[in-house]
């Protein structure tokens, strides 16, 4: 028997009573290893149409269980320091939580076998966005539990939503375009830490960039120009025919 | 043809990795060797598509991959076993074959059948359950080269595929990309010759970019009869024949 019989579990020549031994045993094993999904993948599944970009959601390393836990650890210690202060601490530190998760959702040193996956047939600018939202919608989820329950901030429950926002392209762009997850973790909360300080340095307000109502606007074109470079560097090379 | 390349080219920086490479190649088992910096892991990634040409004409499965449509089409027709394989620890041997069949954007009732059938074709079906991380080097490269089959590739494209396997896992090997080349495009690159003499029917050696030889390893074993070339083996003369000859004439025009 060759390989292609392996394969297909066909013999050369079977007698007229021959059990096919290799094709019941690789339907067999096929029952046997085969791997149950969890209902998140499952889920996922019916939602993207796509079996493979679930699967790849699924192994996004910052919605790692043990990433999450951790995530939740410095959200709640947020709380605490927020209900003792009175300061929005919460909504200072979830741009900054969101935006490492992001940098670290897919790329080189990251995903173990990138090179592989590049050369698959789901796209990896789709498994890239696809756990760049799930990853934003996570700590977006997370945040807003927490400021709901550190209550003394309760007037810019939502004010940080926008400035994550920018701050998560920030840290995906240049991921992206450096791919190296540790240069988006450093662009992102740099610029968060930046953005603060600006506050501080003009008014003597450091909450300012999760208060100010002004600053929306800018945030949003912030965020569009760095979503318009994570596409630009992940289209589809040309320069092949 | 499955792959066409037509003065194919890859910079890096200032360096030529892929200096004008024109190629064809069509069912069968196609040998890609030379020398380290040779080229050849550039030219494999550009036809995985990981890798964009600088510039020339690449056609893969009668597509071409700047379109994301035959592009998507070419890489579901694809299998491609890097030289530095990458894996997750904690996923099973099924585990693995699985995401990627998956991420091939096979049906997904034929991936159970596929996944056991690519286990069991490299050996490692009493390993099927073990994690990755508790396997040798030889064993995570079969189940590198399984993730690479088990799409029953038109085009498969396997980077150094023997490092790290024993001679009874080399001949087992052999004897698998002889079955694929009978109804698929397979292109080797090693360093291991003998590979070649036992499973090519067509070889090609790179040196500095360029391709100094094509032809069968028989024409390769005879350039190197009565030259005086290092090796132990015929076809390792024949090598270190052509190689020596390509580099005198890189010195002669220079």
């Amino acid at each position: 028997m060759n390989g292609d019989d392996l394969l297909t579990g066909r013999h050369d020549d079977p007698g007229p009573h021959d059990v096919d031994l290799d094709r019941a045993w690789l339907g067999v094993a096929a029952q046997v290893w085969r791997r149950r999904p969890g209902p998140v993948e499952r889920a996922a599944g019916r939602l993207l149409r796509s079996p493979g970009l679930a699967r790849a959601l699924v192994t996004t390393p910052s919605l790692l269980l043990g990433w999450v836990i951790a995530t939740a650890v410095v959200l709640i210690a947020g709380v605490g320091i927020t209900l003792g202060t009175g300061q929005p601490w919460v909504a200072l530190l979830a741009p900054a939580v969101a935006a490492v998760g992001i940098a670290y959702a897919y790329g080189p040193g990251i995903d173990p076998s990138w090179e592989l996956s590049q050369s698959m047939a789901v796209s990896d600018r789709m498994v890239l966005l696809v756990r760049a939202l799930a990853v934003f919608g996570l700590n977006a989820g997370l945040g807003l539990a927490a400021s709901a329950v550190s209550g003394a901030a309760a007037a810019v429950t939502f004010g940080w939503l926008v400035p994550m926002t920018a701050v998560s392209a920030l840290a995906l762009a240049a991921a992206t375009v450096t791919r190296s997850a540790n240069v988006g973790v450093a662009a992102g909360l740099a610029g968060w830490a930046i953005t603060i300080l600006a506050g501080q340095a003009a008014g003597d307000r450091y909450t300012a960039a999760v208060t100010d109502h002004s600053f929306v606007l800018p945030y949003l074109a912030f965020a569009a120009c760095c979503v318009a470079v994570v596409l630009f560097a992940t289209r589809i090379p040309r320069g092949t025919r | 043809m499955n792959v066409e390349l037509t003065e194919l080219t890859r910079k890096f920086g200032h360096t030529r990795a892929v200096a004008g490479v024109t190629l064809a190649a069509g069912p069968g088992v196609f040998g890609l060797l030379g020398p380290n910096g040779a080229g050849k892991t550039s030219l494999l990634r550009m036809m995985a598509t990981v890798l964009p040409p600088t510039s020339g004409t690449l056609r893969l499965l009668s597509r071409d991959p700047g379109g994301y449509g035959p592009r998507r089409e070419i890489r579901r027709r694809l299998g491609y076993l890097p030289q530095q394989l990458g894996y997750y620890p904690g996923f099973t041997v099924v585990d693995f074959v699985e995401y990627f069949a998956l991420l091939k954007d096979m049906p997904p009732r034929q991936v159970p059948h596929a996944v056991a059938a690519a286990i069991e074709h490299v050996g490692l079906g009493d390993k099927a359950r073990a994690k990755l991380r508790t396997l040798s080097g030889g064993m995570l490269r079969r189940a590198g080269i399984a993730q690479a089959i088990v799409n029953e590739p038109e085009l498969l494209l396997l980077d150094e595929p023997t490092a790290g396997l024993d001679p009874e896992q080399r001949v087992a090997f052999r004897g698998l990309l002889r079955d694929f080349g009978q109804r698929a495009t397979v292109i080797v690159s090693t360093h291991l010759v003998e590979d070649v003499a036992a499973a090519c029917t067509v070889v090609a050696l790179m040196d500095a970019g360029k391709i100094v030889f094509y032809g069968t390893p028989a024409e390769l074993t005879a350039r190197g009869e009565g030259s005086g070339a290092a090796g132990d083996a015929p076809l390792e003369r024949g090598y270190s024949a052509v190689l020596a000859a390509a580099r005198a004439a890189v010195a002669a025009r220079s």
